[in-house]
């Protein structure tokens, strides 16, 4: 396989080859890799630092502070928020269940979400409420009458996603905040795992109450989750945890919470991803947003064209590329196992995809049946590494494909 | 069937492949060879020894043969875990599975009334979950998504051995009692688990028919095979099966309790330093198949090592004799530059009744630590002896035993008694 991708070779997991064959990495919407810069923001931090942070007096520990700190400022900067505005969590998971869990719903709390949304958009929401889910399309569109048909049950919450992490299809949020504000004050958060890796958002102009997102979708180490709130609405939000790091006194009586977004960040933090994460938001920053833009519309072009094109396969989203991330979903049809064919796309021509029901169970389920493969592409992808997975899949589905059908050149 | 005739079938699967298969004539052109070139056993030597590497990467389109696709009549898919990560996407075909079963099992009289005219065991199985190619390892399975379609159902098993909760065992206990099978296919470590669980609930094994034990998946110990013995009696007939995912049955042990290889549907090689080993000593298993339509392989290494013991064996079978010795990768490297196999391992362990499990591991310093789980039959000195045995078989290195309450398996579920950190030259 010839690519030519000017930031291929920032990553150096790409120059790994697997029974001597060159891997293509087409798990994106899973996690992305992570460039040169970034590793050696981690690998530095161990080497030469390696101390906690916030509670220590001494040179290391307010290093390390500051680095730590440094990253939650420029992940601020990066989605147009305050620092104090970025609560650093785990993971975009830990993120909603924080907000769910601390906004103190009571038991029959209404909540408006979307049938598309990752199991974190739902999950945390059926725990703590009663849960509707907004219909899509057969092309994973939502259906916005029944949005507006929702929002007149006075939802206290609406979970919105931004992006799909299964059809790639990118919501109008702006409109449906918008929808939101007007007919109702549902507290208005959104899943943003999934598009922030792709476009920016300054949260204060989309005028949403909370986001979540990960940094290990974009470049950044994993294990940091990041939760933006309005800063009125983080102070009234309880913490999940309580323990060390979150308070400012305590005594036998009681004890007293640390400001935002710092009550919200108990015990010891995953202190080099997080630094870590500066390295990821400066790549992306200096990267030419045009050429970017157009490397991902090539990308999605040759995604769905390939998946439209073909036989065997049904595209599981919308068969354009109109809102959409360089992602598709893929139901193989004539019974082909999605996992078996993964697998050999892996072990056979060094194509990384992901297959299932990919956190999404419910809308899989609904518009493919079960299991499917998905192909989401990055930066450093190329075309021709897309040209070549539909290569592939085109040879192994000859092989698997039902007797009747076989080739006449076997 | 004589060494001359064995070896013409041998020069006719060479041709087969070559005519079918793209990547075995691209692996012959890359060592300047033709099928006419290899006309005897030290000309067959001249050919490059074909890999799992090669069979992963080139599945299916390099390797199936001209004809042939994975939807074909009697085509078997199957992804195995393979050994520490070493996993394999590939297909048999399922008449010469049950060919060389049916070789495999010819060596032990206590089998004959398996397989009778007209009739098909039932077949239960036990073994790690990742070998299983179902899902077994969750509770939302039922026994009808775990029957394979040749009728084995395959039991529910958790990935992690000894953290296996109640609710499974009882399930697949349950289950044994539901299925009545003829044969149970198991891990021995496995199995040997679930005898100390179903003494422990006061259950029984058993089946209406006759039942019948096959051991596989990863070296049987003494330790485990002792459990087994004492839990089903001396009814239940026991067998060791060699064998490989990819191949089927490469071998079986004997009503006289020896293990024989199958030279009638492979042509065997044991191999050290490209060059066939002398009896007694250790090679490496390269087998040819014989007659396979499908993915014929010719010289595969198989990563799995033996000591051949010659042909004569009271069972009556000609059948060469092997010891097991283990694969590469789980071999003891000792600094004076000696090799302690697991079989060896396994010798020097024995059968000490105050023992349930055992690992032995062995470190990137070299350091080996003896980990074991003891049984209610434990006294404090029992480990002395051991350890002294162990000193004396892995000197120079260190070695220390540790009594364990639990052990992990490795991810694909599978247990393994041997593990190196510090892997044997020429190990895959």
């Amino acid at each position: 396989m010839t690519v030519h991708n000017p930031w291929r070779d920032d990553f150096p997991a790409l120059r790994r080859e697997i029974d001597g064959q060159v891997i293509s990495y087409l798990d994106n919407a899973a996690t992305t890799l992570k460039p040169r810069p970034v590793i050696q923001a981690v690998t530095e931090y161990y080497e030469t630092n390696g101390a906690n942070i916030h509670r220590g007096k001494h040179r290391l520990s307010e290093e390390a502070s500051d680095a730590y700190e440094t990253s939650r400022t420029m992940i601020a900067r990066y989605i147009g928020a305050a620092a104090n505005e970025v609560v650093l969590v785990r993971n975009t998971s830990e993120a909603l269940n924080l907000v769910a869990s601390g906004l103190d719903l009571g038991p029959d709390a209404y909540v408006v979400g979307a049938l598309d949304a990752h199991h974190s958009q739902i999950l945390p929401w059926r725990r703590v409420g009663r849960l509707d889910l907004t219909r899509v399309d057969a092309h994973g569109r939502l259906d916005r009458d029944h949005f507006r048909t929702l929002l007149r049950g006075r939802p206290q919450v609406v979970a919105l996603t931004h992006c799909s992490n299964v059809t790639g299809v990118i919501h109008p949020v702006e409109e449906l905040i918008s929808e939101v504000r007007a007919a109702c004050d549902a507290t208005i958060v959104l899943d943003a795992a999934q598009f922030l890796p792709h476009q920016r958002i300054n949260v204060h102009a989309l005028d949403v109450d909370f986001m979540a997102f990960s940094m290990h979708k974009m470049l950044g180490p994993t294990g940091v989750g990041c939760l933006f709130g309005q800063s009125e609405l983080l102070a009234k939000l309880r913490p999940l945890s309580v323990g060390g790091g979150m308070v400012d006194w305590v005594d036998l009586d009681g004890s007293v919470d640390r400001r935002i977004p710092f009550k919200f960040e108990a015990g010891t933090p995953a202190i080099a991803s997080v630094i870590g994460c500066a390295a990821a938001i400066r790549y992306l920053e200096v990267l030419d947003a045009s050429k970017r833009h157009q490397h991902a519309e090539e990308l999605c072009t040759a995604l769905v064209g390939g998946a439209i094109a073909r036989p065997g396969v049904r595209l599981i989203g919308p068969p354009n590329e109109t809102d959409r991330i360089a992602l598709v979903t893929l139901h193989l049809e004539n019974g082909v196992p999605a996992g078996e064919v993964a697998r050999m796309l892996s072990d056979s021509y060094g194509f990384m995809v992901r297959s299932g029901h990919m956190c999404a169970q419910p809308l899989v389920t609904e518009l493919a049946g079960g299991e499917t493969l998905r192909v989401g592409a990055y930066l450093y992808n190329d075309v021709a590494e897309i040209e070549g997975f539909y290569r592939a899949l085109d040879e192994l589905l000859s092989w698997m494909a039902p007797e009747m059908e076989m080739g006449a050149n076997r | 069937m004589t060494d001359s005739s064995i070896f013409e079938d041998v020069r006719e699967e060479i041709a087969y492949a070559f005519d079918n298969t793209v990547f075995f004539r691209e692996h012959m052109q890359a060592g300047r060879l033709r099928p006419e070139d290899i006309k005897d056993p030290e000309d067959f030597r001249r050919i490059p020894p074909t890999s799992k590497v090669h069979y992963r990467r080139n599945f299916p389109a390099g390797v199936l043969a001209k004809g042939y696709t994975l939807t074909s009549p009697n085509v078997m898919r199957f992804q195995s875990s393979g050994t520490s990560g070493d996993r394999l996407n590939s297909a048999i075909l399922s008449y010469d599975l049950a060919r060389r079963q049916a070789t495999g099992l010819g060596v032990n009289r206590r089998f004959d009334e398996l397989w009778r005219p007209g009739g098909r065991p039932k077949i239960c199985r036990f073994a790690p979950p990742n070998c299983s190619d179902v899902e077994c390892a969750t509770g939302f399975s039922s026994l009808a998504d775990r029957t394979l379609p040749d009728g084995t159902l395959v039991l529910t098993v958790a990935h992690d051995l000894l953290a296996t909760p109640e609710w499974q065992i009882v399930k697949a206990l349950d289950e044994i009692e539901v299925y009545q099978p003829d044969l149970l296919v198991v891990d021995p470590t496995h199995f040997a688990f679930l005898t100390r669980w179903t003494r422990r609930l006061e259950r029984k094994i058993t089946s209406p028919r006759k039942l019948h034990i096959v051991c596989g998946y990863t070296l049987m110990t003494r330790v485990a095979r002792r459990q087994i013995e004492e839990f089903v009696g001396q009814e239940v007939p026991i067998g060791d099966m060699i064998g490989m995912s990819e191949l089927g049955y490469l071998g079986f042990e004997c009503h006289h309790g020896r293990r024989h290889i199958n030279n009638v549907d492979f042509y065997v090689e044991f191999i050290r330093d490209n060059k066939p080993v002398e009896k007694g000593e250790v090679g490496e298993l390269y087998v040819t198949t014989i007659d396979d339509r499908l993915i014929p392989r010719i010289r595969y290494a198989t990563g799995d090592h033996f000591t051949p013991l010659g042909n004569s064996c009271e069972c009556g079978s000609d059948l060469p004799v092997v010891r097991i010795e283990g694969r590469a990768t789980h071999m003891i490297r000792l600094q004076d530059d000696r090799i302690v196999t697991p079989g060896a391992v396994d010798s020097v362990v024995g059968d000490p009744p105050w023992m349930d499990l055992y690992q032995l591991e062995q470190d990137r310093t070299g350091t080996c630590t003896f980990r074991y789980v003891p049984n209610t039959r434990a006294q404090a000195s029992d480990g002395a002896a051991l350890q002294a045995r162990l000193a004396d078989a892995l000197a120079p290195n260190n070695v220390r035993l540790e009594a364990m309450d639990y052990i992990s398996c490795e991810r694909s579920g599978k247990f393994q008694p041997c593990i190196s950190r510090i892997p044997a030259e020429g190990s895959q």
